[in-house]
């Protein structure tokens, strides 16, 4: 009894009637809010424009590539986490490369703006958008997903005299990063690219938290069983419309940055194959099964379009097989692989190990 | 009265659309009904079975000699017969392919499948594009089915209202095939309860494959009837599923006559908006969708499916 009352008085792990115990040992197990993959990534990409031109590659795909680290990470928080496919997050995206172009050509050219805006517009059209379809699940919220997705495409296409339609936003400035003490230009690539790199890693570490934080925990529990959830007395529509804004809103902020890095916004990331890709490329890299999923994706994604794109224009053919490949066989992706590797690995440590105290038991 | 009469062409013209719409998504529908899949690879079977008819119908013989002239000499009519059946057939059988690599995702949670339909649509529509390029082409109609006529002020294409007539006859078909056939019995059945079916000694995964291919069927027929209208490109597949899967839920998963009446509505939607915002007509349906599904969640006749879980 002691113990609910102890628990009550903390507004975090409660809700209004402030019995639920599960939820207390959801929370107990501690998580190191960084890990070694976690420096290992950071180190890997941070050193990119190091070792970039050596193999062959260039500085600005890194930019890419760490966008497209945040849109995934963001994505996966609905798709991996909480178990809602949403076809539509492209819609997401550009509607925050819109809102950075916007605030760069209409109200002031300022990085930081352009950004807050971008996270802003992105989290309110998707909050917008989970009203309407965070009571369903399965295929109508997949459904739901594709008729919001188009409905935001098809408007920044024929809304010209506020997108430009299909050419959309042309000539935004990279502009001077202010950090207060001093400022230095986003013209260089590499400049751009660590910008872009310490945002990801506040992604990466915020979205950590998130998901081993008690809300992360309900955000599986929904995956799992919704109606289990329900029962234990999460509000699981408020859960489900708040991942929703919070992968909007981060959806929007990668969006802004490409809008940053391309010095333009335009529809075509809106479309249903934009939107797609996405779901590829975090499923490819193994979402469900893993944080580190969507990283992987994103990587493989882009290395599997410079190297493939330049022996073959039908890159994407192969790409296409490769996933319906992954589906079949192995719908845990890159990240199951190597998860499956780990455990064989320990299994036969484990052998190895059992076979050497028997021999040891036997030499007694 | 004047507005009505002002409205008439483009009621027509709806109803004549949605006659076509109807028709896109009866092979998605039987899937869906039968299978709980979304064919998101339906668009791309749809142009496949564009462009194959198109290579039967104006095949590059020039290499054959002799009998490669007395083909090309051939009426075209006879050779749009030809390209109909034969594509269609083809269609079907790369379907069948299609349910093969489905299998493993049977059991699984419904996205599976999606996403698996996702890819292959991916991967056929790149093919295409290899195969025949990827600029806008052009699929030959008889003559007699061309042309235009006038009546009224306004001015109908001939083909668009075989078509539609076509589209008519073509769900005609389908319902009786369900209706009264004992294989379209065992279909609904199957639908209905899988095992218990498989227990009375149907074999349901032939039965599975069938009814994919006949859905690719459909899609490669509506394909070959559209295309002259639409236009032919190798992402005419994307331009065409999502209307359909649109108009499957609008009208309900699961049911024949609610995908035909979302059909005709969406048709009449898209047209008459048309009429008066002319770029505005297709997001039109998508909003007809929020409008509906906020009111009614299973659509306008639609059972429950096990694809809400």
């Amino acid at each position: 009894m002691n113990q609910r009352v102890a628990q009550s008085s903390n507004p975090l792990l409660t809700n209004d009637s402030g019995e639920h115990s599960h939820r207390v040992a959801l929370t107990t197990q501690k998580t190191a809010i960084i890990t070694k993959q976690m420096i290992c990534m950071f180190i890997i990409l941070g050193t990119f424009p190091l070792w970039s031109e050596w193999v062959g590659l260039y500085n600005y795909l890194g930019a890419e590539i760490a966008i497209w680290i945040i849109y995934a990470l963001g994505f996966n928080l609905l798709l991996g986490y909480t178990g809602l496919p949403s076809f539509g997050h492209g819609a997401f995206f550009g509607i925050g490369a819109y809102a950075y172009g916007l605030t760069q050509l209409g109200i002031i050219e300022s990085v930081w703006a352009g950004i807050f805006f971008s996270v802003l517009a992105g989290g309110i059209a998707a909050a917008v958008v989970a009203c309407f379809i965070s009571h369903r699940r399965g295929i109508y919220y997949a459904l739901m997903t594709i008729a919001f997705g188009q409905i935001f495409w098809f408007t920044s296409m024929r809304w010209h005299t506020l997108t430009g339609g299909e050419d959309g936003l042309l000539n935004i400035h990279r502009g001077e990063l202010n950090l207060g003490f001093f400022s230095f230009s986003l013209s260089e690539t590499s400049s751009l690219f660590y910008f872009i790199f310490a945002i990801v890693m506040l992604v990466t570490v915020g979205l950590w938290r998130l998901v081993h934080s008690p809300y992360g925990k309900a955000l599986q529990a929904i995956r799992m069983n919704e109606m289990r959830a329900r029962f234990l007395g999460y509000n699981v529509w408020l859960i489900k419309w708040s991942v929703f804004m919070i992968s909007g809103a981060i959806a929007g902020l990668a969006g802004g940055l490409f809008a940053l890095v391309q010095q333009s916004a335009y529809p075509d990331v809106m479309s249903l194959h934009a939107s797609g890709l996405i779901v590829m490329l975090t499923l490819i890299g193994g979402g469900f099964v893993s944080y580190w999923g969507p990283v992987l994706g994103a990587i493989v994604f882009f290395m599997a379009r410079d190297t493939l794109g330049a022996m073959t224009e039908t890159w994407l053919l192969w790409y296409g097989l490769m996933f319906m490949l992954v589906i079949i066989f192995k719908p845990e992706g890159i990240a199951g692989l190597w998860q499956d590797l780990m455990k064989r690995r320990e299994k036969r440590q484990l052998k190895v190990n059992g076979s050497t105290e028997n021999a040891s038991g036997e030499a007694k | 009265m004047d507005i009505l009469i002002n409205l008439l062409p483009h009621i027509v013209n709806g109803l004549s659309l949605g006659l076509l719409f109807g028709l896109i998504a009866l092979g998605f529908m039987l899937i869906v009904g039968v299978m709980e899949l979304i064919n998101l690879a339906h668009g791309s079977l749809f142009a496949l079975g564009a462009y194959f008819a198109m290579t039967i119908i104006n095949p590059d013989l020039s290499s054959w000699g002799a009998i490669g002239a007395w083909y090309v000499s051939l009426p075209l009519g006879f050779r749009y017969f030809l390209g109909l059946v034969i594509g269609a057939f083809l269609v079907a059988l790369v379907g069948m392919g299609l349910e093969v690599c489905m299998r493993r995702t049977y059991g699984k949670k419904a996205e599976y499948g999606l996403l698996l339909t996702f890819g292959a649509a991916l991967v056929i529509e790149e093919t295409i594009r290899i195969t025949w390029g990827s600029g806008e082409q052009f699929l030959p109609v008889p003559k007699m089915m061309s042309g235009a006529f006038i009546a009224g002020d306004m001015i109908y294409s001939t083909y668009r209202f075989y078509a539609a007539g076509f589209g008519a006859f073509m769900i005609f078909v389908v319902w009786l095939f369900l209706e009264k056939t004992p294989f379209g019995a065992m279909i609904k059945a199957g639908a209905h309860d899988s095992e218990m079916v498989r227990a009375l000694g149907v074999n349901l995964t032939r039965l599975r494959l069938y009814v994919f291919a006949f859905g690719a069927l459909l899609a490669a027929i509506a394909g070959i009837i559209l295309t002259p209208i639409w236009g032919l490109r190798p992402h005419v597949g994307v331009d065409v599923v999502i209307p359909a899967f649109l108009i499957i839920v609008l009208g309900g998963i699961g049911s024949f006559w609610g995908a035909i009446i979302a059909g005709v509505l969406v048709g009449l939607v898209v047209a008459i908006v048309g009429a008066y915002a002319s770029q505005w007509s297709l997001m039109s349906m998508y909003i007809l969708l929020i409008v509906v599904l906020t009111f009614r969640t299973r659509g306008l006749l639609g059972k429950k499916s096990t694809l809400e879980n």
